[in-house]
């Protein structure tokens, strides 16, 4: 099987490498400083773990498309401008298992970045602050390596579909401001286009359906299974028209819209939508560098 | 069945929207015997590198077809990997692993069993330099760890791309063992360079490509016997006899310059045989030089000035008698 065997090198290679340690340190330090100044801020008492959770789950939805995006973005594009690929190639692999193997390598190396960054950061909330749910933990530790895993799908598809680092970059930061900024908007945008008003609390089902079909947007309804319903974008900007005094109970999905709740609004859903992301995106960069000259 | 037959095989990138297309290799029919070492060569730019990575599926003829031992590569893209050892342009190896590691993936990859320690001796790559990571190497440790890795599984063809650049002449005159080596064994050497002597130390026969076009080719002898060339043999005497005691079959002239008789010869055997004609007839050299003509002056020939004419002869013709060869 030279599609593991692809993934192995990968992994072996790029575990040695300083920016994958370099960025686990940023993260836990960034996690940990920010858990640290968080608690600090609120009295001693009330800070609770389950706080801490919140927070690294907020936090997370910046930090690990960028984590993922840097490990991934020169996955193949680095390759092809090294030279190493043409090595690679005048071995058993094909071009598919080296795409495919190099997303299996990538992932094994985020899965270890973010779970342990995740990890050492709630384990500074918990000397610091107080030790949250552990199973809540381990399901938000989980969901951070599943997006994790996603996006490195879209660094992995971008990287395999361009000729230089400068297109792999440009198109990374252009995919993470997308992501993180402009879907919500466009999502809100092509409501208000449709029903004529900005979305409020009784919505249309597609419309959080929509929502939800950004690697962000699922991964926010698998966290918030475990932080309680604290997690919302990361940027608001006022684009749904929802009254200050709603209670929590009217903010809920299933009082949001009406009639049964379709499957495509379970948190299972969400994980299928991650899972896609981790593959589609690479499947297109394969489709774009089977045809290309190396 | 040849190990390598391209036919009509063309490349040629789109010049965008404002640019003109450019043709980097233009109807390229190319035959590679079983067992033989087949010289590529050409000036830089002349598309050998473009050819080869037809070959190997780095990029994609816009017409034509390779075929690799009787394989269309397009259709069995397998024969590549599993019978051609490579050490293409442009490679890199994984700079973190150490020189070792990287071998060892490759003979795991290979599904081989070939020994790592015995391929690195065989490039002349000491044990303790294989245990460092390669970004340490000097580009000729470099070469030689990635030939060590084209060996692997020993393959029926081998196909370097320019493998002498970087080396010392040790590592050369190790390379050229290597492959003569390989060839002793039947296995089918193809390899590009714009080293002459590389190609002429070790080539059964030469393509030349020029500007996307096969030119010539040609066994070294034959290419030197079309374009002309010949060997001179200067012969310092005591007492110079007279020329005719010389003349004979492969000789073309022969001249006397003071103590010095300069004998031309079409044949490089012809000189061994003019030797002993003087010892016979009692007049003993005292010393005896010999220049031949290089594969450089017939690449000039072909490539240069003498923009070929159809029959694939050079067009500047020019006579052995006016050969001067610098060496």
């Amino acid at each position: 099987m030279t599609l593991t065997q692809v993934a192995q090198k990968d992994f072996e290679d790029a575990v040695r490498s300083k920016m994958v340690w370099g960025t686990i340190g940023v993260f836990v330090a960034f996690m940990g400083f920010v858990i640290l100044v968080a608690s600090s801020t609120t009295d001693g008492a009330d800070a609770s773990g389950g706080a801490a959770l919140g927070l690294t789950a907020q936090l997370s939805q910046l930090f690990v498309p960028l984590v993922a995006l840097i490990v991934g973005y020169m996955a193949i594009v680095g390759e092809r401008r090294s030279g190493s690929l043409r090595v690679l190639l005048t071995y058993p692999h094909s071009r598919r298992d080296i795409v495919f193997g190099k997303l299996l390598g990538r992932s094994g190396v985020i899965a270890i970045t973010v779970g342990v960054g995740s990890t050492l950061s709630l384990l500074v909330a918990t000397l610091l602050v107080a030790a949250p749910d552990v199973g809540n933990t381990a399901g938000l530790v989980g969901s951070i390596i599943l997006f994790g895993v996603a996006f490195t799908g879209v660094a992995v598809g971008i990287s395999a579909s361009v000729r230089s680092r400068g297109q792999a970059m440009a198109l990374a930061i252009g995919s993470l401001l997308v992501c993180l900024l402009v879907w919500d908007a466009a999502t809100a945008g092509v409501y208000a286009a449709i029903t004529g008003s900005l979305p409020g609390l009784e919505v249309e089902a597609w419309y959080l359906l929509l929502k939800r079909l950004s690697p962000v947007g699922a991964f926010r309804v698998i966290a918030n299974g475990f932080v309680s319903g604290q997690l919302g974008p990361l940027f608001q900007a006022g684009l749904e028209q929802i009254p200050q005094d709603a209670t929590s109970v009217q903010r809920q999905l299933s009082n949001r819209v009406s009639g049964p709740l379709p499957f495509y609004l379970t948190s299972w859903f969400a994980g299928v939508t991650l899972i896609a992301w981790a593959v589609v995106p690479t499947a297109f960069g394969y489709l774009q560098f089977k045809r290309a000259d190396i | 069945m040849s190990a390598i037959q391209t036919r009509g095989l063309t490349k040629r990138y789109s010049g965008g929207l404002f640019g003109s297309d450019v043709t980097a290799v233009s109807d390229l029919d190319l035959a590679v015997e079983r067992g033989e070492v087949y010289g590529f060569l050409g000036p830089n730019g002349a598309g050998k590198s473009t050819t080869i990575d037809m070959l190997l599926s780095y990029s994609f003829p816009t017409d034509g077809t390779v075929e690799i031992f009787g394989q269309n590569i397009r259709t069995n893209p397998e024969v590549i990997e599993q019978r051609v050892g490579v050490l293409p342009e442009g490679y890199g190896l994984y700079d973190r692993l150490s020189g070792r590691r990287n071998l060892e993936f490759a003979v795991e990859w290979q599904d081989a069993n070939d020994d790592p320690a015995h391929l690195l001796t065989r490039v002349g790559l000491d044990a303790d330099d294989a245990d460092r990571p390669v970004a340490d190497y000097s580009k000729g440790m470099t070469q030689r760890l990635a030939l060590a890795m084209a060996l692997v599984d020993d393959p029926d063809l081998l196909v370097l791309d320019e493998p002498s650049s970087g080396l010392d002449p040790n590592g050369v005159q190790r390379l050229r063992d290597i492959i003569r080596n390989e060839a002793s064994d039947g296995t089918t050497v193809f390899f590009s360079s714009h080293v002459l002597s590389q190609v002429e130390a070790v080539c059964d026969r030469v393509g030349i490509l020029d500007d996307g076009e096969l030119v010539a080719v040609d066994t070294v002898a034959g290419l030197r016997e079309t374009a002309g060339a010949s060997s001179t043999l200067t012969l310092t005497m005591e007492n110079p006899p007279s020329p005719e005691t010389v003349k004979g079959d492969g000789v073309s002239s022969v001249s006397v310059r003071g103590n010095q008789l300069r004998v031309t010869c079409t044949d490089s055997r012809a000189k061994a045989r003019v030797v002993a004609r003087l010892v016979d007839h009692g007049h003993s050299p005292v010393d005896v030089g010999s220049e031949e003509a290089s594969l450089a002056e017939i690449f000039r020939d072909y490539v240069h000035d003498g923009r070929t004419h159809d029959d694939g002869k050079p067009a500047s013709g020019r006579e052995p008698q006016q050969q001067e060869v610098v060496v």
